[in-house]
Order: C-alpha cells, then structure tokens, then sequence
C-alpha cells in the first residue's frame, strides 16, 4: 500500500473541511439526524440488557417473576450485602478469589507460551512448520467435549482434581493453539531489524528479550486481556475439575444458584463483569491494534 | 492497491472449493498409488539402509544400540550422560508401567471392578488413556533417538575432518541459539500433546468402543467394537434422517450469522468512521459492554426477557396483545430469529472492533479518487470498501464461520430440554454440537458422541482447511515484508 | 501439503488398527471368574476404626442443600462428632454439588462417604456396586420402617436380595394452598360433603370451577397454577388413569407403559387446567415464581414438596411483615394458613366441567430420600456407625423440626410435630398405594426430555391460535391425538435407550 505522506494528509484534511463548512444543506441535516439516530439505536440495543442486569440485582425479591415488566417491584441493596456475607451456602467471595487466582494464573503462563510460539512460528522457517500450522488449525475444529471426558481422566491420574493449578495448567496449555492472531502481528515487523542485531552479535534468545518483547507490546497486552477473560467466564471445565464447593470458580458457583436467587445471580453477574470492563475500555486501544494485527496483511 | 488485484485476480472461493472435490478421486487414487510404490520399493530400500547401517562408524553403530553411547566414545561425557539417562528413563518406564500400559490398550482390561469386595478390577478407559500416552511417549523417545544417532554421526564427521571434539557446553549455546524455535517450542508442544491432542486422539479411539454412561454406572468393561457407531449413525432410519436435518440447519445458521456478525459489525464501524460523528469513543463503549459480561449470563438473561411470563410478554400483553411462546415447542422460527439476533448481540462488538482497526489502515486516497470520478457512496463501498476488508479479514472469517458452525450456547441456553417431531433427541434448533451434547452428556453415548465427533470435525475442517490453503493470507504470507 | 499427508495417514493406521485388536482381553475376560459375595459384610465386622487425636478419622458426608442452609447439617455433624469423640472420629461436610455422582467421583476417591441422596439416584449405583450393601441386623432404623420404604432400597442381584439404603423421608408433590384466600363463605358454598374441608382442595373439578372464578374476578390472580413442563408433577394425573413408567414393578425398561388404560384421560386433565391458568404452565415460569406468587396472593394453590415448605413459609412471613404484622404474628398467620393436602381427587370421566360423577384418588411421583454407603470408604464402620446415628428416632425427629420433611420410619412419623398432618397424610398416602416410586433401573434418566416434551406440547395447545393439535373444534379434548402422544412418548423413550447400544 502505497504510503502519503504527513503534509498531503494535512492538505487533503484541509480539503474535506473546506467542503463540510460550505452548506449545511437539508441532506446533511438528515445526514446528522439519521446517523444519530442509528448510535443512539445501537447504544440502546447493547447497553439495555447489560443495564437491566444492574437493576435486577438491586430487586429486593429473587424472584424474577415479581418484576413489572423490566423492572423490579421494590429495591433494595440487601441482595449486595449478603453476596459478601452470606456465604454459608454460596461463598461468592471465595469463588471470586478463586477465579482471580485460576484467571491471572492462566494469563500469566498462557501469554508466555502463546508469544514464544507466535514469534517463533512467524520469525523461523524450519521442517516441520507448516505441519504444525495445519496441526493447530484442523486441532481447533474438534468439538471439545468427548475431549472432556480424556481431560478428566487425565486429571485423576495426575490427582488434580480438586486443584487450582490443575486448572491453569490446562488452560495455558490450550493457550498456543490459538496463536494465529499474534503471529499475524510479528509477521508484520520487518525482519530487517531483527538481521541488524543478530549480525551484531545477538542469539536469538537475546533478540527475542531486547527487541520482539518491547516491540510486542501491545500485543502482549492483548494477548493477557484475552487469556484473562476465557478462564474467567468459563464454567464447563471447571465444573468437570472442581467437586469442593469451595473451590468453585464464580460461573459455576452462579449456575448453581436455586430458581428463586435471581436478584443474587445478577448481582453476582454485574460483579464477574467489573473487571472485565474495567480491563476494555482502559485497554480497548490495544484490542483495536491486536485484534487488527492478526487479520490484517498490509 | 496491489491487494485488492491480487485479490481479483484469484479463482473465486467457491470454484475453488468446488475443484477440491472433483479432484478428490483422483487425489485418492494418487495416495495408493504411491502407497503402493512405497511398499514396492522396500526390499530395495531395507537392504539399502542395512547397507548404509553396516558401514557406519562405530560410534553411530554404538549409538543405535543404546542412546548416548556413541557420544560417550567421543568423549562428549555431559551430552553422552543426558542421552543415556533419557535412554535408561524410557527403559524403565517401559518395563515398570509402559510395556503394560501397552498391552493394556488393546486388552482394555480383564478382571471387572467389585466394589463391595474392594476389588479395584481394570479401568478400561484409564487402560487405554495410559496406553495411548505410551505410544505417543514412544514416538517421542524414537524421535529423540533418530536426532542422537544423526548427533553420533555428525560429531564423527567433524572430528575426522580434524576439528576438536566440540566442548558441550559450547554446543549447547550454539544449539541453544541455532535451535531456538525448538527451546522454544518444547514447552507450548508438551502442553498441547498433552491436554489437546492426547485427549483428542483418545475420543478417537473411544468412537471404535462401546463405551457409555452405563458402562461408567454398572462399572463394567469397555470394548473394542470397529465401525459400529457409524454404522449406526449411517444407517437409514430416524438417526440418519435426524442426522442431515441438523446438518442443513447448522449451514443455514453458520452462513446466516456469520454473514449477520460480520456486516453488523461492519456497518457499526462504518458508522462510527463518519467524519459527522463526535465522541467516536464514548459511542464504540457501548457494544464493548457486551463484550465485558461473561456469554452465559447474557444468554440467561435473554432467556428470561422472552420466557412466557418475562418482560417482552408482559409488554405486549400490556398494550393489549397476546403473548407469544417466543421458545415454545411449535416457534421454530421464531426461536431460530431471536437465536440469530442473540448471538449478534454477543458477537458484533468483536466484529466492530475488528473492522475499525481495519478500516484504519484503508487509503483516504482511493475515496477522494473515487469522489472526484463521481462514485456514489454505495459503489465506493462495493468497489473499495468491501473487497479490501473482505481480502483483509479471510482467516478471520473463517475463524467465525467455525465458531458458528460449533456455537454450543446458544440455543443450548435459550431452548435446550425439548425434542420435536421427526428429530431423534434434537429439537428444529439444535445444531450438530447441541445434538452432540445431548446424545454424549445427557444420554450418556460416549462412544456414540465421539463418532459424531468424527463426522462433526471432517466437515468443518475440509471446509475451513480448503479455504484458508487457498486463502492469500496463506500462500502469501511473506510476500508483505 | 506433506505434513497433512503424515496425518491422515497416521489416523487411517489408527483407524484401521482398532477394529484389527479387537481382542478385548484376549479372551481372558469369559474365563474370570467372580468371586463369591460371602465375605461382603464382614467389612462391617468388628471394633469401630479408630483415628490418633493428631490424624482423626474423617467422613465425608453428602447432605442436600437445604438440610446445610437451615442449619440442621451443624447440628447432625456436631452431635456425632460429640458422641465418637473419644474414638477420634470427625464427620464432615462432603461440601460437594448435592447432585454429583457417585459413579464418576467415587472410583478416583473424589466421592463421598456416606451420601443422602433421592431413591432414584441411589440406587443407580446398585448394578456399579458403587453403594455398599448393608447388613441389616446392625441397622437400627429398620424394624421401623415401612414396607415402602424397604422394597424401594431392596437390590436384586444374582438371586439375592440386598439392602442398599435407609430410607429418611417421604417426598410427594402434594397440593398446597391459602386458607386465608378461601371465599368467606367456603362452610356454606364450597363444602357439600360437610366434612370441613374446602372441596375445591379435595376435587379437582371443583378446583377447576374456583380457578376460572378467581381469574374472571381479577385477571392476574389466578386459582391452581403449575409449570406442566416438569414430569415430577405432572406424570402423577397419568398415573392416576393407570399410566406406568416401567413394567414388571418399574424393572422392564423394553415396557413402557404411559399410555397404559386411561392415561389419555390424564393427559387431558393437564390440557383442561392449562386452559385456566396462563402461559408461564407451558415453561417454567410458574415453578420459578411459585413461591413468591403464593404468597403474594396471585395464586390460591401450587403442587410442591415437602422440602420447600420452609421458602413458601418464609415468603409469605415477608409480605405479611409488610402487611404491618409483628415478626411473631406474621409467623402464627402463616403456619396457619399454609395447608397442604393430597393432590385433589379426579373424575373417572376425565371431564372437569362436570358436576357429578365418580372420582379416583390421584397418585402423585414421590421417591424416599435416603442415606447409604459408598462402597469406597476406607472406614466402614465409622460410616455405619454415622448412618446409624443420622436415622436415629432423635435427629430424624430433629429433622423433622429444622426442614419440616414427612420422616419414613414409623415412630417419627407419629411424634413429629412440624408440619405432622402432612407426614400423617404422606404416611397414609404410601400405605394406600397413592404414592407412585420414581424407578431406579438404568434408563429412568431418558424418560424425562420425552416427558418434558409430551407436556410442554400438551399444555401449548391453549395457546395456538389455530390448528390446535389436542382440542376439537368444540372445546372438548381430542382423546385421539392425546392418546396418540403418550404412544410417541412411549417409542421416544424406548429408542433412546434402545437405538444406540
């Protein structure tokens, strides 16, 4: 793709202003009130459900059935307190500290492999590497489940039922199959730059801590965020590995709310959502540019 | 804007495809073909490697028999050692737990658990876990063991040329440095034998057993029962007519919503691109919530705002209409609509998100050619907009396509439980993955579930398989450095 | 394209091998031989184990949720744990999913040791061996309990008989209702049998005419309400008419009876009384929102158990606190105005809007909670000597008194004192037959998707608009298409468990 430079950028914006300031024309009057209309639209339609989850839990009654329509007949905060307190039957605090542990643990060790194998694949030309491609890609369309029930077995002969760690480890296992989107990333940095330094002298090893980490930032930042969020809203595995109650994750624990704790199944949703939200939108710059990386060839 | 040319140039992908399958004879004839020549070359080939084995020096003959002791007789001690260790540890694992985890794999047991008496019996299944294990560990060590004797001879070579024998740990930093993709790899490839293909391999050899949720509760044995699964899921009757209904739904639904999360996306981004539009990023923060809360907890919560008694009801009845069995047992396609609509709910955000990087890096320049030829706006976007991303996104797509086509939760959430008419235990919404899940956890067809499991990946990775081979993102990926 | 070559043909070779070594044992397994099951009870022979005050011996108990959230789980624990001090013997809460099975956790040593669990899933692990049988004569709940309760845990195996578990506690759907939302003058009206209990709670046809008449004075109160899409309580109006599960006492999965006599009648009892109640019948709507409804005052009654007898209390205490009541009025008013009575009797014609005409006593699904013992405790004795303790006259009696469950054995039933008409009346249910036992044969899991399915479907039909599939154009049912349902539930059911094998 042909590059312009910064001035002709300058001089074109100048252009497209120059024109926009000319009229404000009846079609452009539609052209603001229809696209408004349409965020505004789009706005409504993604942050309604996510709002009515916040306003269910403040319902003072479980029940979901004793709303009017979307709203809950009576408010209350009581449903938060006893999220925290209650926790004779349902210890949200523990499953959060679970999770958290299980959650940070897998993006922590699953990044590292998940970089190491995308720099690798995209930086080396060896033997076996395009069967591995392949291997990974056709590996992904399994269907998991008869897997399963392999990933338990397995477990109990390991004695990692019952077991955080057990956890993590199959999650940053699984991590490197989806490699595909960091190495679209490495693939875009020259190798120029990776040639000056290794004729100065530099292993590998060395080029790979000095020069990919630091370019790869953003890419790592993405690679935790989304490592992070799968283990943190799963509930299969970690319903298939962890019999102690006290041991759940937060989206087993929830599922094993009774019909008539619906009030406590959405506070506890909103609270599962928080650092995930807090995550995207501090991060949502590195999602744009990681998520751009693996798709985009320029 | 040589992508978008290399992009026409190509065949279209359907053709392609298309091509894949007429030439699929010709293909298998050629793979015999050459199996057979394979087999024919032998003798030739076996006396010629007993030749080339004879002549050998003596320390590679020394390390084909046990590992590490040619590089012993080099007087390389460190690396000798290692491979002796790891020779001595592939040794013993076999002759105390290998050997019969082997056997074990085809036996799958003798002496059936009792309980009661504390008799602890085989477990079939963990026999043929182990046993699997054992092969792929063997692979291992006969791979280690190739790379030890190709070490014996190399090491051979260079001193004989009159170098001094390598110091090792010389020749570990070199190796370390020159075999970097391989320290690098070990770790990330462990883990994936061992916790993806491991128990991939062994669904696939649990599709060729009889093993099912009865065998588990009456603690018997599993056996060994070739094709019977398959010929079950072939035979006609309701399991194969059952079978090919799913499958057309499940098409319809991939290409419907991947086409639906794709364009939703797109259109967002394109929206929030419009030079008219202020606050780009307060407006895109809104689908990122969706992104933020878990999937099953948006899915329950859209459940419940259709149920019968929920809140879409009871404002239709409010103004005076009558409810409507949004999931009900006759509302195929109404459940088939909103399942549609739900899973581009969850999946649009990341579309958007995708197509605003995307559209980022599109030249201004061709729109302002474009303008000044005096294209309207849709044909700037039929002719620029939408061949560049397209081209941009093609393994990207196909990604989506595949979660599509698996997309589990869906109607696993909203209207899971029931059968219909003419479906053996699937309803008109489930997809192959929900009928997979029915038949392999609820009713327990381990066995069965595994073979669908079969079927299920053949489709999708002939499908996906072809497309992204052919796809330039493949065949070109250096072609941009 | 090599590397992908190099994998199909490693999988033709897999595939190609398995079928090839199918020797399955080498022809070893048809000459093992069992061992003799004399020696199974000596297991419970001899001196309680004992543990060393630094590493006590530790049970793992299985318990259900509410017997954990009503505090009688602490009590149970800690009173066994007092009495077998000095063995150093320390009963624990297993604090595992109240569901979980034994058949998955136990062979890996995940599983519990003594577990409470419903019959149906009990005795699900007889053909595993996966529960230890129990030598009777050490037992000291048995000579107490009644016949029903003895059959339900008795395992048949080889041509003998053995017994797997105690049985706790009778569950039946039974109808609960306000007394206080009776019409004033219910003595006069709604009592010609002059034996002082409402008819509309003793007929169904009566409960029927109620409900419409509730329901046309206020549009959103309503009189009987029930989801039908949950089997547990609906396949009872089946059995009343002489549905079946199971042939041969619920053992002969090849006979599935649920179309059996007059089942269809039944079947047209539940389109009938989704015709007085709104859409939630058709989902799940009206079992999630049962006990909050009731007590609100929307709806009059609602089959339930026994175990959520402590949240409907507790709800309606709520909105009677609110009504300006003191805590301890609130709670009088609500003992005294939740009754729960056996589901109401049903007209042999099948036709609720008749006036006259004979009735049946209805059945109603119940199972008999029970304890038993993994056969994969190290410690036998100590879990016998738990049971024991856990099935004694005191704590069922406690029991009783914490969650308000109708207990089996004979002696409780009669001095309990929570909620003692329903234990009287559930004791008498099962001594009359009235009580139906969910069977406890491999297969009994693929009944309920098939039953869900036919009742979902049944209890839709109110619902079409046109082309209604089970009301004739008169308003009558369509007997025809009913009886032609349970049949495809009944081929449903058999080719789930007989199609694949």
């Amino acid at each position: 793709m042909s590059r312009i430079s910064k001035q002709d950028r300058i001089i074109n914006k100048n252009i497209k202003k120059s024109r926009i300031g000319k009229r404000f024309t009846a079609k452009l009057f539609f052209e603001y009130f229809f696209t408004y209309f349409a965020l505004l639209a789009i706005a409504f339609i993604f942050a309604f459900p996510v709002l009515w989850l916040v306003l269910a839990s403040f319902s003072e009654s479980g029940s979901m059935y004793t709303f009017k329509g979307f709203f809950p007949s009576s408010y209350s905060v009581e449903t938060f307190r006893k999220l925290f307190t209650d926790t004779e039957m349902y210890n949200y605090p523990r499953w959060f500290g679970n999770t958290l542990i299980i959650a940070v643990g897998s993006s922590l060790l699953g990044s590292l492999l998940v970089i190491l194998t995308a720099y690798v694949m995209s930086r080396f030309r060896f033997g076996a590497r395009k069967g591995i491609m392949k291997t990974t890609m056709i590996l992904g369309m399994f269907p998991s489940f008869m897997a399963m029930t392999a990933v338990y077995l397995l477990m109990t002969q390991f004695g990692m039922i019952n077991n955080l760690f057990g956890l993590i480890l199959i999650y940053s296992s699984g991590a490197p199959m989806g490699y595909l989107t960091q190495k679209g990333f490495f693939d875009t940095i020259s190798n120029s730059m990776y040639e000056a330094a290794r004729i100065d002298g530099a292993s590998n090893f060395k080029v790979f801590i000095k020069i990919t980490l630091p370019i790869a930032m953003p890419m790592i930042v993405y690679t935790l965020i989304t490592s992070f969020t799968w283990p943190w809203s799963d509930f299969i595995l970690p319903k298939l590995l962890l019999k102690n109650k006290d041991l759940y994750t937060v989206a087993v624990g929830l599922m094993s709310l009774g019909d008539t704790e619906f009030a406590r199944f959405a506070a506890g949703s909103v609270f599962i959502a928080v650092p995930i939200i807090v995550l995207y939108f501090g991060l949502v710059k590195y999602m744009v540019n990681g998520l751009t990386a693996g798709a985009v060839k320029e | 804007m040589e992508n978008t040319e290399v992009y026409r140039g190509k065949t279209p992908l359907i053709k392609r495809i298309a091509g894949w399958f007429i030439n699929l004879p010709i293909r298998i004839g050629a793979f015999f073909k050459r199996v057979g020549l394979w087999f024919a070359k032998r003798p030739s080939a076996i006396a010629a490697k007993l030749r080339e084995i004879k002549s050998s020096p003596k320390p590679v003959k020394a390390s084909m028999c046990i590992m590490g002791l040619g590089q012993l007789m080099q007087k390389q001690i460190v690396k000798g050692i290692l491979f002796l260790l790891m020779f001595g540890g592939y040794v013993t694992y076999m002759a105390v737990t290998g050997g019969e985890a082997m056997y074990g794999f085809f036996s799958l047991g003798v002496v059936p658990p009792n309980p009661w008496l504390g008799i602890k019996g085989d477990n079939s299944v963990i026999m043929m876990l182990l046993g699997t294990l054992a092969f792929i560990i063997t692979g291992f060590f006969i791979a280690v063991h190739l790379a030890n004797i190709r070490d014996a001879r190399r090491t051979y070579e260079y001193v004989s040329r009159g170098n001094p024998t390598p110091d090792f740990r010389k020749s570990l930093a070199s190796m370390f440095d020159k075999y970097f993709y391989v320290t690098a790899l070990v770790l990330p490839i462990i883990g994936v034998f061992v916790f993806n293909i491991l128990p991939i391999i062994f669904m696939v050899f649990l599709a060729f057993t009889d093993y099912s949720g009865n065998v588990v509760l009456s603690g018997s044995l599993v056996s060994w029962i070739g094709f019977g699964n398959f010929a079950q899921l072939f035979s006609t009757g309701l399991m194969g007519s059952t079978f090919f209904k799913i499958l057309g739904w499940n098409v319809l639904w991939a290409v419907m919503s991947t086409a639906l999360n794709y364009f939703g996306g797109l259109a967002i981004a394109l929206l929030l691109n419009k030079k008219i539009v202020k606050g780009k990023k307060i407006w895109r923060a809104f689908p990122v919530l969706a992104f933020a809360v878990p999937g099953f907890i948006t899915l329950l919560a859209f459940k419940f705002m259709f149920s019968n008694q929920g809140p879409i009801n009871y404002y239709i009845e409010q103004f005076g209409g009558t409810g409507k069995l949004f999931f009900g047992i006759d509302s195929k396609w109404s459940a088939r609509i909103i399942g549609w609509l739900v899973n581009a709910w969850l999946s649009v955000p990341t579309s958007m998100l995708l197509a605003t990087g995307i559209l980022a890096n599109l030249n201004p320049d061709l729109y302002e050619a474009a303008r000044i030829d005096g294209a309207s706006a849709w044909v700037q976007f039929k002719k620029i907009t939408l061949p560049f991303v397209i081209f941009a996104t093609t393994p990207v797509l196909i990604g989506q396509f595949m979660g599509n086509f698996n997309n589990f939760g869906v109607f696993y959430f909203l209207r899971g439980g029931i059968i219909c008419d003419g479906y053996f235990l699937a309803s008109d919404t489930d997809l192959l993955i929900n009928w997979l899940y029915s038949l392999s956890i609820d009713q327990q067809y381990y066995s069965f579930g595994a073979a669908i499991s079969i079927i299920i990946f053949i489709i999708a990775s002939v499908i996906s398989l072809t497309v992204y081979v052919h796809s330039p993102s493949y065949s070109k990926e250096d072609m941009y450095r | 394209m090599k590397g992908l070559r190099k994998i199909i043909a490693l999988t033709v070779c897999g595939v190609l091998t398995a079928p090839l070594a199918a020797c399955n044992g080498g022809g070893m397994r048809g000459k093992y031989a069992e061992q003799s099951l004399e020696a199974l009870y000596d297991k419970f022979e001899g001196d309680l184990e004992r543990g060393t005050s630094e590493r006590p011996i530790t049970l793992h108990v299985l318990e259900n949720d509410t017997a954990k959230s009503s505090g009688y789980l602490k009590v149970l624990l800690d009173g066994f744990n007092a009495k077998y001090k000095d063995y150093n013997i320390v009963a624990i809460d297993a604090n595992q999913d109240q569901y979980s099975n034994l058949a998955d956790d136990g062979p890996y040593g995940y599983g519990p040791d003594v577990l409470y669990q419903a019959n149906d899933m009990l005795m699900k692990y007889c053909d595993g061996k996966h529960i230890t049988p129990l030598p009777i004569g050490k037992l000291d709940a048995y000579a107490q309990l009644p016949e029903l309760a003895k059959s339900t845990y008795t395992y048949k195996y080889k041509n003998a008989e053995y017994f797997m578990g105690v049985g706790l506690n009778i569950q039946a759907g039974m109808l609960y209702y306000r007394k206080d939302l009776l019409p004033e003058n219910w003595q006069d009206e709604w009592d010609d049998n002059n034996n002082g209990v409402p008819d509309m709670v003793e007929d169904m046809r009566k409960l029927y005419r109620w409900s419409k008449i509730r329901n046309s004075n206020n549009s959103s109160e309503y009189g009987f309400m029930q989801s039908f899409d949950d089997p547990y309580f609906s396949c009872g109006y089946l059995f009343t008419y002489g549905a079946y599960v199971f042939g041969n006492d619920n053992t002969n999965t090849k006979d599935i009876g649920f179309d059996n006599d007059n089942a269809r009648l039944g079947a047209g009892i539940i389109l009938q009384l989704a015709n007085v109640m709104n859409s939630g019948c058709v989902d799940n709507s009206i079992t999630v929102a049962r006990e909050s409804e009731f007590a609100s005052g929307a709806y009059f009654a609602v089959p339930d158990t026994q175990d959520m007898y402590g949240t409907l209390n507790s709800e309606l205490v709520a909105v009677y606190r609110k009504k300006g009541m003191s805590s301890s009025e609130a709670r009088a008013a609500a003992e005294e105005n939740i009754v729960a009575v056996p589901m109401p009797d049903l007209p042999v014609s099948g036709d609720l809007t008749e006036t006259e005409g004979q009735t049946f006593k209805s059945i109603s699904m119940g199972g008999i909670n029970g304890y038993a013992i993994s056969s994969y405790t190290k410690y036998p004795r100590a879990s016998l000597a738990f049971l024991n303790y856990a099935t004694s006259y005191e704590m069922v009696l406690k029991r009783n008194e914490y969650l308000g469950i109708a207990p089996a054995r004979r002696d409780c039933n009669k001095d309990c004192t929570v909620q003692a008409d329903v234990a009287h009346s559930l004791y008498s249910m099962v001594e009359a037959g009235r009580i139906s036992i969910m069977p406890s044969v491999y297969g009994v899991e693929r009944i309920w998707t098939p039953l869900t399915t036919a009742f979902t479907d049944i209890a839709t039909d109110p619902y079409r608009n046109s082309n209604k599939k089970y009301t004739r154009s008169d308003g009558k049912c369509n007997y025809a298409a009913l009886d032609a349902l349970l049949k495809s539930v009944n081929r449903n059911i058999y080719d789930s468990i007989y199609t694949i094998k």
